[in-house]
């Protein structure tokens, strides 16, 4: 029987003016956002490879250890992901790399040891063009399908009532749940349908391109990926069927379901997230800046009057350099790390408080699953915090292997003086795995099944109770 | 006649559940973005007026002339409330120095600037109207025509002695009647709050009501197209349809579609690289010249002396990016060394030499740059600009943020004032023979006064300017109004009933 019901629904949405619509809409957006990946994706896999190819090419010329030590490795970059086309997860507002060839500052003999420097300044502070969303499956999905979903279901039983239909199919000895299971069914399917074709469609694209490969990992994201864009859409289905039953009238059905879409999915996100974070004042570029060079200039004050009270007795004065150096290079690592656990929070703050937002929560997913985004960008921060001790324990490590070496770190004259192999010296590697997005994506992927699950059963009961 | 129509029409508007439903909704999102908004922007006014004094204190600070660190501040546009446009995001601390040029690449952020903020898309009053505007219009038009015919109540009125063009004009009037209390009721709330907690002048009121004269056309070219849609098809669920996907189409698809398809204009790296090149010309002559003075004063030899005896650094380099040429000579010393003291003729003569040097360095890489910044990146926002103003969406928002005066334009002006202001302060300097002095570099005998310095102030621009920048965008909505319009009556002429 619910066959039945499935079927009718699906020839009346086949032959509508949306079905046509929606699958022109959906084509159109998926194939730009494949052509635009082909476009991007290459030029992007090669800055990344130029860059990492540069920098190790840089760090292979160092043999003297005090030098790798100051110098450091060079920019640390992230590593692209594949699947930037599902979601572009704010990339272009992101340093894709860490500056790690900088010379901090120098006096006299002595030089600043290496630490990364997480941005430099605001990259969008720049930029004077308008901003766009990224038309990427996030968006395609998030807004423009739930968007389908809605006009799809909005008259699913209030039209059936307007029509007099409702009465004529549940005067036949059906139960009400399995016309909603129908209904539901008819316009799942026949939104899917040419859901599913246009995402083949663009991965048909993606993947016939010599430039992008997908491997199984890959693969198996965008599987996990569809499944959340189905399981979003069955949201938006069961809010559709939720409101329907509980109105009259179409025209009424309509315009609470369009004013719900619009308040939750394009005004919740960006209130909320202004809202957030006026309740935490990171500390900024310019600020850092000026803490940064405060902090430095007080422990060379300290240094110098040190220095001069003494009488100049080499080694003790080396030492007294290279105690200057290496705590100068602790606080400003510690700063540094502040200054980003600072700003990671306030975000962190404000992406949980816009979970309430259905929108946010998909694309928090596909960010996670898609490898890009806030998430990641953090686990790549932490990668290069993890690679900056490993850097700095290396320097030491050898110095302290060296027994001809006064093991005075932070001065020339003071650490090894034995050419270092290149090869030995550690190299970042920037690493993606799937069972730390799953963890990421927990609580997104909860939150939405019991949406989703609240919403069917609000459906369910709404239509079960009303008059016909 | 045509009194009756309207009466008809409005009655029907007004009692409808729609109605109802759109006024809580206008009224709910404005005041609540209203209040998050003046917040955000008390915030940021906050932060301005800490910057303001701690880089006065910080000017107060330097003892020599060379060692001057001017910082001006931009202050947040309280319109920017209504379309918060480029305000928020462009630099608003840029330094004045007479060896550098300042525009808005070289600007910095006071107060807190996490990058990542960017990921949420921000939220202005311009932007609830362009969302819910648009939808309310559509909302109330698709059925105003094909609904009558449906229900065959068109016939009814066309048996009556009634002009076709009557009936169209009827319902406009009506529907927009009916349109225009939401907006002004929930911008009189945003006003009521705004008034209570930011001052706002005469000029400013008038830039509102700009922008409230902009966002009535962009509402009643919704209204239009809406109408258009009804005018055309038969059947209320199919005109529907057709508004909803237009609607979709406009405001949610189209600008950002645009945006991925059109491929920034060439290869950035490699113009730059080009200006770059020529401005390191210009740079390294300015090198050339500055050696060819210290050998000529006979301290090329022991140039190492001289620089250590005054703490010279001397830097002169360009930004490979912003383009900016930056010629620096400074002297990080405030007392000399009696042994010393022999080379401070050669100092006084030396700044007197290199500094205007360095000024008319600038001046000559400004030309060049000032002219590849406008054609590397103002054009290509310029060009979307105008991609975006395929959808009424882009007029609606490029037109307010030019009323609001914070679009491009608007955020130049500060960085001309701080050009201008640059200026003063090298008269200023000129005046006081600073260059040739011995202020300039020791402060051993008076520290530097700078209570005399001239202040920086900046006056956004006036309403007149808002108005030309505003005009050709209000000018394009009320032209498509008309033509819409036109087109409608048009169609429902020739239509048969």
């Amino acid at each position: 029987m619910i066959w039945h019901i499935t079927k009718r629904e699906l020839y009346d949405n086949l032959i509508s003016l949306r079905f046509a619509l929606a699958t022109f809409l959906l084509f159109g957006l998926m194939l730009t956002n494949a052509v635009v990946h082909l476009r991007e994706h290459p030029e992007r896999m090669q800055k990344y490879h130029d860059g990492v190819t540069a920098a190790q090419n840089e760090l292979r010329t160092r043999t003297h250890l005090y030098d790798i030590g100051v110098q450091g490795p060079g920019s640390l970059y992230k590593k692209p992901s594949l699947l930037q086309f599902c979601a572009e997860g704010g990339d272009i507002f992101l340093t894709d790399s860490v500056y790690g060839g900088f010379l901090h500052w120098a006096d006299g003999n002595l030089r600043g040891f290496w630490s990364t420097i997480y941005h430099y300044g605001n990259p969008d502070s720049k930029n004077i063009r308008p901003d766009t969303i990224k038309v990427d499956w996030g968006f395609v999905i998030g807004y423009v399908l739930s968007l389908i979903a809605i006009l799809f279901t909005f008259d699913s039983i209030s039209g059936d009532r307007e029509h007099g239909t409702l009465r004529l199919t549940l005067a036949n000895a059906i139960p009400r749940h399995t016309v909603l299971i129908g209904k539901f069914l008819g316009a799942l399917i026949s939104i899917s349908v040419p859901f599913t074709l246009a995402v083949l469609a663009n991965l048909l694209i993606i993947s016939t391109s010599s430039d992008v490969q997908l491997n199984t990992d890959a693969w198996s994201r965008l599987a996990i990926i569809f499944c959340i864009a189905i399981l979003y859409l069955c949201l938006f289905l069961a809010l559709g069927l939720l409101v329907s039953s509980l109105v009259q009238r179409n025209a009424a059905s309509l315009v609470i379901l369009l004013l719900t879409w619009v308040v939750f999915v394009v005004f919740m996100p960006s209130t909320l997230a202004s809202v957030t974070s006026g309740f935490s004042k990171p500390m900024g570029f310019y600020e850092y800046r000026q803490r940064l060079s405060k902090l430095h200039d007080q422990l060379k004050g300290e240094y110098w009057t040190r220095v001069q009270n003494m009488d100049a007795l080499p080694t003790k004065k080396m030492e007294l350099s290279g105690e200057f150096v290496m705590n100068d290079v602790a606080q400003r690592v510690r700063l540094g790390q502040e200054y980003v656990s600072q700003q990671h929070a306030q975000i962190q703050l404000m992406r949980s408080v816009t979970r309430i937002s259905p929108v946010a929560i998909v694309q928090h997913l596909f960010e996670s699953f898609a490898g890009t985004g806030f998430e990641r960008h953090r686990h790549f921060v932490e990668n290069v915090q993890h690679y900056e001790r490993e850097y700095r324990e290396f320097v030491l490590d050898m110095d302290r292997s060296d027994p001809d070496s006064p093991h005075i770190i932070g001065v020339r004259e003071g650490m090894s003086q034995k050419p270092v192999n290149p090869e030995s010296v550690p190299m970042f590697e920037d690493t993606l795995s799937l069972s730390h997005d799953f963890n990421a994506a927990a609580i997104d992927l909860f939150l939405l099944v019991l949406f989703l699950v609240v919403l069917l059963s609000g459906a369910y009961l709404a239509f079960v109770r009303i008059d016909v | 006649m045509l009194k009756t129509l309207i009466r008809r029409e409005l009655l029907n508007n007004f009692m409808t559940f729609r109605f109802a439903a759109v006024l809580l909704i206008t009224l709910l999102l404005v005041v609540a973005n209203t209040v998050v908004l003046i917040q955000d922007y008390e915030q940021r006014l906050e932060s301005y007026n800490d910057a303001v004094r701690t880089h006065y204190q910080e000017l107060r600070a330097a003892k020599t002339y060379s060692t001057m660190a001017i910082l001006v501040d931009r202050a947040p546009n309280p319109l920017s409330i209504f379309n918060v446009g480029l305000d928020k995001r462009l630099g608003n601390l840029v330094g004045i120095y007479h060896g550098f040029m300042p525009t808005l690449w070289n600007a910095e952020m006071h107060g807190t600037d996490n990058p990542f903020i960017a990921f949420f898309s921000s939220i202005d009053i311009v932007f609830v109207f362009e969302v819910i505007l648009s939808l309310m219009g559509l909302i109330f038009a698709y059925d105003a025509i094909a609904g009558e015919r449906e229900r065959g109540t068109l016939r009814l009125v066309l048996a009556q002695p009634v002009r076709r063009v009557h009936i169209l004009v009827a319902k406009y009037i009506s529907a927009m009647a009916c349109l225009l209390v939401p907006l002004i009721l929930s911008l009189l709330f945003a006003l009521l709050l705004l008034t209570r907690s930011i001052p706002l002048s005469t000029a400013d009121f008038l830039r509102i009501a700009g922008i409230v004269f902009t966002s009535f056309a962009y509402l009643s070219l919704f209204y239009l197209i809406g109408l258009l849609i009804s005018v055309a098809t038969r059947r209320t669920g199919t005109a529907l349809m057709l508004a909803m996907f237009v609607w979709g189409f406009l405001i949610l698809v189209y600008p950002n579609l645009i945006r991925a398809t059109v491929n920034p204009g060439g290869d950035i790296q490699a113009r730059t690289k080009i200006v770059e090149n020529r401005i390191q010309q210009i740079l390294d002559e300015y090198e050339r010249e500055r050696q060819k003075f210290l050998e000529k004063e006979g301290i090329a030899g022991e140039a190492s002396e001289f620089s250590k005896a005054l703490g010279l650094h001397s830097y002169a380099f360009v930004h490979p990016v912003t383009l900016m040429s930056y010629v620096e000579n400074i002297s990080l010393i405030s007392e000399i060394h009696p042994e010393f003291e022999k080379y401070v003729p050669s100092g006084k003569r030396y700044y007197d030499f290199v500094e205007p040097l360095a000024m008319r360095t600038v001046e000559k890489t400004w030309h060049i740059r000032k002219q590849a910044l406008d054609e590397i990146y103002v054009r290509q926002a310029a060009t979307d600009r105008v991609l975006l103003k395929l959808s009424p969406v882009g007029v609606y928002d490029s037109a307010t943020q030019a009323w609001a005066g914070t679009d491009l334009e608007g955020v130049r002006d500060f960085f001309h004032a701080a050009r201008r202001y640059r200026k003063a302060v090298i008269d200023y300097l000129y005046a006081k023979e600073a260059f040739s002095s011995r202020e300039w570099f020791i402060a051993d005998k008076a520290a530097v006064d700078w209570s005399t310095l001239p202040q920086f102030t900046f006056e956004r621009s006036n309403v007149g300017t808002n108005a030309k920048r505003a005009l050709p965008d209000l000018f394009l909505l009320l032209i498509s109004n008309l033509v819409l319009f036109m087109a409608i009556v048009l169609i429902f002429i020739k239509s048969e009933v």
